[in-house]
């Protein structure tokens, strides 16, 4: 066998090199796993230019479940339509509360649990104006209840 | 206080001795799972990189590397034939190394295949398959066998044109087996055509069915290597050494009632295996003493160099992924065949006899094929090793493995549209791919 | 010792293993895309003058970018490098990056950009995206073909933008394609299916150099050379780029006919509205007067009088036509410019009345054209198409049949189809022949070709007769 200096050095390096090759190749496993595209519906999607969104009360777009509300003087605000509970769409009644049909939670204007079993209040999402003037919502973006795009 | 707990975990878990000591090496292989399929001890002369290659477990690591990638490429990958294709598609273009490991799967596949190739070669040039070896020889055939089928429905998967013809012509050449060939086909395919049950089946039996049954018979292959002595004698022992004597064996239970016992005095530097006690003979071929001096631990001889072999095979299979892209024709179409349209390259050389006639080359040439290599070992009433001494027999296993290859390079490089023999460097204009 | 260099050995194994492991990542994390999102996020960043929205820019992630066509059956990807498709800033960026412009309805998260452009939407490089010359499938579609695919779903009316396309479909109707040709299945399969051949592995090269001379690109080929000019010959290239077995979702079948004042006046005609209505007093008095209605009532309620009529006129007797929504758009776009002159010219097509004999003859004559019978025949049944090894070496004319054949034996040729007798027996078969009309003619059909043929005989005897 060679002498134990030489054997160190080629050892530590060695045996290094390999348990880096191995976490290496891990890391690259977790990455695979993770799809880089989603057969879904995107996170980001244009609803539309800002004129074809009314004042006063909400527009509910069904497909993409989230409320699209304009204010006069402060602008856009998108809030989720999905109850954080089991998952139903809820409703946007006159007295400006949201209220779930599914087991009665309700919640204020900004989205806050008043009453009910939802564990969260309901998510606000970041609006934006894309290039072509048109509203873009991206629900990977969580935004505070105040927030509003002015146009 | 906290030392003495770790050192309490550590060898509750790992029980035998330091690894300096002599004991602790030979507990560490046969007081572990994983490792106790070796010998503690083993001798020098089966390390030799030119006594086997290490081809065996070359092939069997190459087997781990297919069960790996596979078992990712399969997060991916939806059997169907309306899906099948595309998921390649998204392998190929949006899946993060998707290409490196498809490309992997498929060259390892290619590997294991001539891998396992050369190994029975190199077991039947050393005559290795002799008494008390022939029934590992016949499991040997069997993991060919499995081999060549695992690559045969993988071959499908990817459901392009290159798949689904190859699968064609591959089950048609099967069908033309008497009596149960139509029926085996049908099994086979789902149904009287390539499709969607075909795709289901052969996906089945690509990633469940097939690989168990080469993990049993993998484990039969090795316990049997140990109980039959471990690796033969190399061939240039065989000149020096004294005549062989006929090895004495008993077989485990009542003998034959015709057959003698007979006692032979046991050496005394030899630990003794509990069968050898209960019988009173050796199962393992006789050490002549001056062979034990020459034997090494398992720690750390073998396992060095298995572990080179295992990165060099690693190394092989990644330097050619990084280099070399797995193909993906067009859309599988059963209106367009392809012209030529070839089966998988290692059955090209059976597609090459079936081009003449279906049933000699398709049906009776495989089968005479392997039945003879099964046969082999019991047919070779020779009980030399040497290379001198079995000419005969040399000659004709050359003949055919020569035949064999031949045949495959003709059918790769030398058939064109229409089958028609046209040498690689000229090109044809017309064929359609 | 062996030992030593062994062990040395594997170290050093250890670190190219290492080593190409990291080369495998660092090949899978830098692919092509990743430079273009970079390059893209930059330009935008120029162009932003606010310093915090021009770092969020900058620090966007990469990812590929998919748009899901579930209605088209496919997925495309390509905006993951043509990040600047829909941004009009974008106008004078360069490729790939340029806005595009001029898509009106038709934009990319609804139509993807293959179903027009071609090429592989799955890829996220330009070589596979963009593909290598070929089929329209795999690579992408000359420019100057692109406006073709308009007719993919557009296959109803006409297309405004493409006149090639008018041209093109007007000639396959009267040459005679149909004869040979299937298309959409209908049809007999003397040459092959065009439905795909061109989408799937034709270039607009070998096209035109086939409608130029069929014999050119293809060896042994039977088509007759037709004599194209250039604008015929591009014309019937853009026709078989239009044509295309996709599958479409309710979703963009329902836009097939462009809606436009010529296709409303074709359907004003067709439905026979001056029964009850009259424009400007030219008509029927049943209904209300058209002239100006367009002026008076809005569109939708048209559109609603049009699809629902007893809604708006409860025990009306205005039928439900059951028609489309760019059908009746078409309607009210004619309505909207429809003069008494337009009345008149539509009641004078009507009033061309045939007499029983001239109607029959009149069908049979459309029939004739319409399943391509000119293709061998010619369309003065002058026949001459050459065939190798029929008698006669050409496909016959049909002005003597009187002379030659019965009645029944015309209708019996025509049903049952025939293989022309060959000039020499142990020659090839003849590649034209004819095929058995009756799977895709019904009887009465046949009748009325044939009455057709015999017409086109009297005549020319009574030429002979001066």
């Amino acid at each position: 066998m060679m002498n134990r200096r030489a054997f160190l050095s080629w050892g530590t390096a060695g045996t290094a090199a390999l348990v880096s090759a191995v976490g290496v190749s891990c890391g690259a496993l977790l990455r695979f796993l993770v799809p880089s595209v989603f057969y879904e519906p995107p996170q980001s999607f244009k609803i539309g230019m800002p004129a074809d969104f009314s004042y006063g009360s909400p527009t509910l777009l069904p497909d993409e479940k989230i409320f699209v509300f304009r204010d006069r003087d402060k602008g856009f605000s998108v809030v989720s339509a999905v109850c954080p509970h089991l998952g139903c769409t809820v409703t946007h009644a006159a007295d400006q509360k949201f209220h779930c049909p599914c087991h009665g939670s309700i919640f204020n204007a900004n989205g806050t649990v008043q009453h009910g079993p939802s564990p969260r209040a309901l998510e606000w999402y970041e609006v934006a104006l894309a290039r072509d003037g048109q509203l873009v919502v991206n629900k990977d973006k969580v935004v505070p209840p105040a927030n509003r795009l002015m146009v | 206080m906290t030392m003495k707990l770790i050192r309490e975990i550590w060898q509750s878990i790992v029980r035998r001795d330091p690894l300096s000591t002599e004991k602790g090496k030979a507990e560490l292989v046969f007081l572990n799972v994983w490792l106790h399929i070796h010998p503690a001890k083993v001798k020098r002369e089966n390390l030799r990189f030119t006594h086997t290659f290490y081809l065996g477990f070359i092939t069997f690591f190459l087997f781990v590397i297919l069960v790996v990638t596979g078992i990712l490429l399969m997060c991916y990958y939806r059997p169907d034939p309306s899906l099948a294709y595309q998921d390649m598609k998204d392998l190929q273009f949006a899946v993060f190394m998707g290409p490196f490991l498809r490309a992997a799967h498929r060259w390892a596949a290619h590997g294991m295949v001539i891998c396992v190739f050369l190994h029975m070669l190199r077991v039947f040039y050393t005559g290795s398959y002799k008494r008390p070896r022939q029934f590992n020889w016949v499991v040997g055939v069997l993991l060919f066998l499995t081999t060549l089928g695992l690559s045969f429905t993988g071959y499908l998967l990817p459901w392009d044109q290159l798949a689904f013809w190859a699968i064609t012509v591959g089950t048609n050449i099967g069908g033309y087996a008497p009596v149960v060939g139509p029926m085996v086909r049908e099994i086979l395919l789902g149904g009287h055509t390539v499709g969607e049950a075909a795709l289901v089946r052969f996906y089945v039996l690509h990633v469940a069915v097939l690989p168990s049954f080469l993990i049993l018979l993998c484990v039969v292959h090795f316990w049997r290597i140990r109980k039959d002595g471990g690796l033969s004698r190399p061939l240039w022992k065989l000149k020096s050494a004294p005549p062989e004597p006929e090895p004495e064996l008993v077989t485990i239970g009542a003998p034959a009632a015709s057959a003698p016992l007979r006692m032979q005095a046991a050496s005394r530097e030899k630990t003794y295996g509990l069968m050898e006690v209960v019988t009173g003979k050796p199962i393992f071929e006789t050490i002549l003493p001056e062979e034990e001096e020459d034997s090494v631990f398992s720690y750390p001889y073998a396992f060095l160099r298995e572990s080179i072999a295992m990165l060099v095979t690693l190394i092989g299979v990644m330097a050619v992924s990084l280099v070399v892209h797995a193909p993906l024709e067009e859309l599988a179409n059963p209106a367009k065949t392809p012209n030529p349209a070839k089966a998988p390259w290692y059955f090209l050389g059976l597609q090459e006899l079936v081009s003449h006639s279906a049933f000699l080359g398709g049906v009776v040439a495989p089968a005479v094929m392997v039945l003879a290599l099964l046969a082999i070992p019991y047919l070779d009433r020779n009980p030399s090793r040497q290379l001198a001494k079995r000419k005969w027999i040399l000659a004709i296993f050359t003949v055919f493995v020569v035949a064999n290859v031949a045949l495959i390079i003709i059918g790769t490089f030398f058939r064109g549209p229409g089958w028609a023999l046209v040498p690689p460097w000229v090109h044809v204009a017309g064929g359609t791919e | 010792m062996m030992e030593k260099r062994l062990q040395q050995l594997f170290f050093a194994l250890s670190f190219l293993a290492l080593a190409l492991v990291v080369v495998a990542l660092w090949q899978a994390s830098t692919p092509e895309w990743k430079t273009y999102q970079r390059q893209f996020h930059q330009l935008e960043a120029q162009g932003e003058p606010d310093a915090k929205a021009r770092a969020a820019l900058l620090e966007e992630p990469l990812e590929i970018h998919q748009t899901m066509l579930t209605g088209l059956g496919r997925v495309d990807r390509c905006t993951t490098c043509h990040l600047g498709v829909d941004d009009p800033t974008m106008k004078n960026a360069p490729e790939p990056f340029r806005y595009h412009a001029g898509l009106g309805p038709h934009v990319q998260p609804k139509f993807g950009c293959s179903v027009c452009h071609g090429g592989q939407g799955l890829a996220t490089d330009r070589e596979n995206a963009h593909g290598k010359g070929g089929s329209s499938e795999e690579s992408l579609l000359a420019p100057e073909f692109v406006r073709a695919t308009c007719g993919r779903c557009h296959d109803q009316g006409d297309i405004p933008s493409v006149p090639e396309l008018t041209e093109g479909a007007r000639l396959v109707e009267t040459r005679g394609c149909h004869g040979c040709h299937k298309l959409n299945g209908k049809a007999p399969a003397i040459g092959p299916d065009l439905t795909d051949e061109a989408d799937a592995h034709r270039t607009p090269e070998w096209l035109e150099q086939h409608f130029q001379n069929p014999a050119a690109v293809t060896a042994d080929s039977a088509m007759p050379n037709e004599h194209f000019n250039k604008e015929q010959v591009r014309a019937l290239t853009f026709y078989m780029y239009s044509l295309s077995s996709m599958k479409m979702a309710n979703y963009y079948l329902g836009a097939r006919l462009i809606p436009g004042a010529a296709q409303g006046r074709q359907l004003f005609a067709e439905k026979n509205c001056l029964g009850c209505h009259a424009i400007g007093g030219v008509g029927a008095r049943i209904g209300p007067d058209l002239k100006g209605v367009t002026g008076r009532r809005s569109a939708q309620w048209i559109d609603e009088q049009i699809s629902n009529p007893q809604m708006m006129y409860p025990g009306t007797s205005m039928p439900d036509y059951e028609l489309g929504i760019n059908a009746r758009k078409s309607l009210i776009a004619f309505l909207g410019n429809a003069t008494p002159e337009d009345a008149k010219s539509i009641l004078s097509e009507n009033k061309r009345a045939l007499s029983p004999e001239q109607a029959v003859v009149e069908s049979g004559r459309l029939e004739f054209m319409h399943f391509g019978c000119a293709g061998c025949h010619g369309t003065e049944l002058q026949g001459g198409t050459p065939n190798k090894n029929a008698q006669g070496g050409e496909v016959p004319a049909l002005v003597h049949l009187d002379q030659d054949y019965t009645h029944d034996e015309v209708l019996n040729v025509v049903r049952k189809g025939r293989v022309p007798p060959l000039e020499k027996a142990n020659g090839p078969v003849p590649p034209l022949y004819m095929p058995a009309w009756k799977q895709f003619i019904s009887e009465e059909d046949i009748d009325r070709i044939v009455a057709y043929l015999y017409s086109k005989q009297e005549k020319e005897k009574a030429d002979e007769a001066w």
